[in-house]
């Protein structure tokens, strides 16, 4: 790809006369933080955006790329980081979705099953080829997306942030199949922010940074830190320096607390512990063990079925997100660009939303429009939101922009309980470290956090104390020390271990 | 947040459309675009029905428009036909404030029709059954209809965000109960057994809104549509319902999320749109027909969504594409009166102007064509330069 520039109608430029090229039969990994334009990028090469200007060339002739039916002639397939399968057909189906083999008019059912098969027992890609998608779980649903474009004879293929939703056990199982295909004589992007991926899979790196390649070489030759450096433009730290704590009284109290999920299943399971002030408590846990109920009902988005939660003095367990924000309780969603931000809304909008109905913002219903603006551009000055203004449409910020939002509106409340859920995922180096040193400052200022996140080396890079949940229930509390090891807290994710009620005490 | 490097080069500064009054004369643009393209198509469809095609059309875009005459001394003549235009804007804007406030929440309403129905109504019965001095009859009949509209309005609502029943079935439903009980009430009650057909006796003097425009039937209504304007951009704007309205229109979980009650403003934002729609029953019954009749306003509810739509739920564009529509379709009626085409014709045309407008991606197309334009033109004139410098 040979100088391409790509200029979004709303003015950003996602893309600055880049350069960038494959060889075949090598697994290049393309890194870059949010907004860098990585995305972009491969959508262009893949026909989903036109550029603006510069051209493309494949095996040396000059393409035209126009649409993904084109990139699909040309050999070239992409797997989304959001999936684009259908939820209610097999797998099979999915697979052959779109050019169908037939038999007479009608879909050949058997045809389907059987070439999704030989497909995966070829690429070592293993699923069951009957089964339905939603039944399915995260990591095999990748596996179908990449047998899909390998149905349509990819042999370019484009891999966005593939292991952004995958366990360590299935991100070894993606890397292993992304060899094989290697092996193959496939040729293989690889989009990711993630610089430990890019040392264990990548044979070369290639580096974005504002919409500019910033480097181009051998995986080989670099070290971690040096691929940070690019990526961000100065040196960054990879690990965090924590202060001595200075542990207050208990400021939040969970009690007993139960939540049965609209379809009946029981999600949290007599569920207790304490927060104190000064104290970064957090939640690991494989994902969808209750962490996000929990979160959930201590933020007041649904009603504890059974127990008490106690912020200060006040009982919220069963109140609403506005009484339980006014008990003091900040909360960075885990979905944060679905819940945490309106994206057709202003910046200033988003940033008040907890805040609109009180003074100084409104008085008696009436809202001051001065103060609105004052307030916001002083959040985006803090946290140095990069936009057109603080009215431009939220949509028309970078992820990482949106995010910072979210980061805004949520420190500025100066919460005596902060909620983090996940509040690292899908950001960048810079972003982590920033959001890691805010979590900290609010600790050492006293104020209680609780951080929930799937991300294991950054629950103990944080914590204080840790607890574990497994099926809705906490198997394990634990002071966080250096002779506690990611191992014997995964016996208690996996649910192997678990602490008896007098050792749970000892720690809470 | 850490690196501070510009984010936006000065070249891409320039392109970027950041003020809030360029977006907003972009929007005005392409409604002038979108019109137009109609026009034309509207203009070739009478080119085949008509013998005489651009004297209809001249009709057509003309007729409303009073003309100043000098024969036989200075006057103007045609007022009636400005006045029909006005009248019919006024319904128009009112209920393009009511919808717009419903859509700006992301639900739908087709309750206008009834709410305004029933806003007649309680008017009707205030004005014939109320004893007051003129101002204060007024304004008793006023909050009648204003309450009738709301109270219409707040059962879908409550039916919407209580217990989640599709709000397009429930207001069409209830669109029906609304007309057929107008009926049964009018013809059980109120009618006027001297007169030949179905209505009220006339309303009294005190019931009746005071002329603004000689010659016409424009009444005070017209100020109470500009308030109703104004009003409504007050609440969208300065109070803290609309800022709920709008953030749950952008985004429900968000607004729950940050702790808006979000069932009470859906329900609510439905009721508050019923008052304008019964205001508009104000405007037709005590303005213009000045009783209440069988068949008052067979599906006008309906065409307040075309100006909502048209105006992106924007008070001051339903105030502009009220006043647009208003104009189309009284041209419409006169040049049916004095050409061969038919009415029928303007009602293609305006279909095609919804489509045009709902076609979300048009206009950001030609957005991009045009700033790929200015682009390449100055790529071009950067070409040169470079080469030199090598």
């Amino acid at each position: 790809m040979r100088d391409i520039t790509k200029i979004y109608p709303n003015g950003v430029v996602a893309n600055d006369d880049v350069n960038f090229s494959v060889e075949r039969g090598e697994i290049r990994a393309l890194v870059g933080e949010n907004g860098a334009g990585k995305s972009t990028l491969m959508k262009i090469l893949y026909g989903l955006e036109s550029f603006t200007s510069g051209a493309i060339y494949l095996d040396g002739q000059r393409v035209d790329i126009s649409s993904p039916h084109k990139a699909i002639d040309l050999g070239i397939g992409m797997v989304h980081q959001n999936f684009m399968l259908v939820p209610s057909f097999t797998i099979a189906q999915n697979v052959v979705l779109g050019s169908e083999p037939r038999k007479g008019s009608f879909m050949d059912a058997d045809a389907a099953i059987r070439i999704t098969e030989s497909l995966a027992k070829e690429y070592g890609l293993e699923v069951e080829a009957t089964a339905r998608i939603d039944a399915t779980p995260v990591g095999m649903r990748q596996r179908v997306e990449i047998l899909k474009t390998l149905y349509r004879g990819a042999d370019l293929l484009i891999l966005d942030e593939p292991t952004a939703v995958l366990t360590p056990q299935e991100t070894d199982d993606l890397f292993e199949a992304v060899r094989r295909l290697v092996n193959q004589g496939k040729t293989v992007i690889f989009i990711t922010h993630k610089l430990v991926e890019v040392k264990e899979i990548s044979d070369t790196v290639t580096v974005m940074r504002h919409g500019k390649v910033t480097g181009n070489v051998a995986t080989k030759d670099v070290s971690e830190v040096d691929i940070a450096r690019m990526m961000v433009g100065r040196d960054v730290f990879l690990q965090v320096d924590k202060a001595p704590q200075q542990r207050g009284k208990a400021k939040a109290r969970v009690e007993h607390l139960g939540y049965i999920s609209e379809t009946g299943r029981p999600m949290l399971r007599d569920v207790s512990f304490n927060v104190y002030e000064g104290e970064i408590l957090g939640i690991a846990g494989v994902e969808g063990n209750g962490q996000t109920e929990l979160v959930e009902v201590m933020s007041g988005l649904k009603p504890a079925t059974t127990g008490e939660i106690y912020v200060g003095d006040r009982q919220v367990a069963r109140k609403n997100a506005r009484q339980v924000r006014r008990a003091g309780v900040g909360h960075i969603p885990e979905d944060r660009l679905t819940n945490g931000v309106a994206l057709e809304a202003t910046i200033a909008e988003n940033l008040v939303v907890d805040r609109y109905y009180r003074p100084p913002i409104a008085h008696a219903s009436i809202m001051s429009p001065r103060v609105i603006r004052s307030q916001s551009e002083a959040l985006m000055a803090e946290f140095d939101i990069r936009a057109a203004g603080y009215d431009a449409p939220m949509d028309s910020l970078s992820g990482g922009n949106m995010q910072k939002v979210v980061l805004a509106r949520e420190f500025s409340a100066d919460p005596a309980l902060l909620i983090a859920a996940q509040p690292t995922r899908g950001v960048d180096i810079g972003a982590s470290e920033f959001i890691h040193n805010q979590l900290l400052a609010k600790r050492d200022d006293g104020k209680a956090i609780l951080l929930v996140s799937a991300d294991l080396s950054e629950v103990m890079n944080l914590s204080d104390r840790i607890a574990v949940m497994y099926k809705g229930k906490i198997t394990g509390v634990f002071q966080n020390s250096p002779d506690l090891t990611e191992e014997e807290l995964g016996f208690y994710m996996l649910g192997i271990k678990e602490q008896t009620p007098e050792e749970m005490a000892q720690n809470m | 947040m850490p690196d501070g490097s510009a984010f936006y080069s000065t070249r891409q500064t320039d392109l970027i459309v950041k003020s809030k009054r360029k977006r907003f004369l972009l929007e005005f643009l392409r409604i002038i675009l979108v019109v137009l393209i109609a026009l034309g198509i509207g203009f070739i469809i009478t080119l085949f029905v008509s013998d005489e095609p651009v004297a209809a059309f001249k009709a057509l875009l003309t007729g409303p428009l009073p003309k100043i005459s000098f024969e036989g001394g200075f006057h103007i003549k045609g007022i009636n036909r400005f006045g029909n235009w006005m009248e019919e804007s006024i319904t128009l804007i009112l209920l393009g404030l009511a919808v717009s406030i419903v859509f700006k929440a992301k639900q739908f309403s087709l309750g206008a029709d009834g709410q305004l129905i029933l806003g007649a109504l309680a008017a009707g019965v205030v004005a014939l059954y109320v004893d007051a001095p003129l101002p204060i009859h007024i304004g008793l009949a006023l909050v009648a209809a204003m309450v009738a509209g709301f109270l219409w309005g707040l059962i879908p609502g409550i039916l919407k965000a209580y217990i989640d029943v599709d709000e397009i079935v429930s207001t069409l439903m209830l669109n029906v109960i609304a007309i057929q009980f107008y009926q049964l009430v009018l013809v059980q009650w109120l009618r006027d057994p001297t007169a030949g057909f179905i209505g009220t006796p006339f309303f009294p003097k005190t019931a009746i809104l005071p002329l603004v425009i000689p010659g016409t039937r424009v009444t005070i209504a017209l100020f109470i549509m500009l308030a109703s304007v104004f009003v409504v951009w007050f609440l969208m704007e300065r109070t803290t319902f609309g800022y709920e309205i709008k953030v749950i229109g952008a985004n429900r979980k968000f607004a729950e999320y940050g702790g808006v009650n979000t069932k009470r403003v859906i329900a609510l934002s439905m009721a508050v749109s019923g008052i304008f729609a019964g205001l508009a029953g104000v405007h037709l019954s005590m303005g213009l027909l000045k009783r209440l009749t069988l068949n008052m306003s067979p599906g006008i509810g309906f065409e307040g969504i075309v100006v909502a739509l048209l105006a992106r739920n924007n008070p001051i564009g339903v105030l502009i594409a009220g006043l647009f529509y208003g104009y189309l379709r009284t041209g419409a009626q006169i040049m049916e009166r004095s050409s061969d085409v038919t009415r029928e014709v303007v009602l293609i045309i305006q279909a095609i102007i919804i489509l045009l407008i709902t076609a979300e991606r048009l206009f950001p197309l030609f957005q991009e064509w045009w700033l790929r334009r200015k682009l390449s033109a100055e790529l071009d004139s950067n070409v040169p330069e470079e080469e030199a410098a090598r």
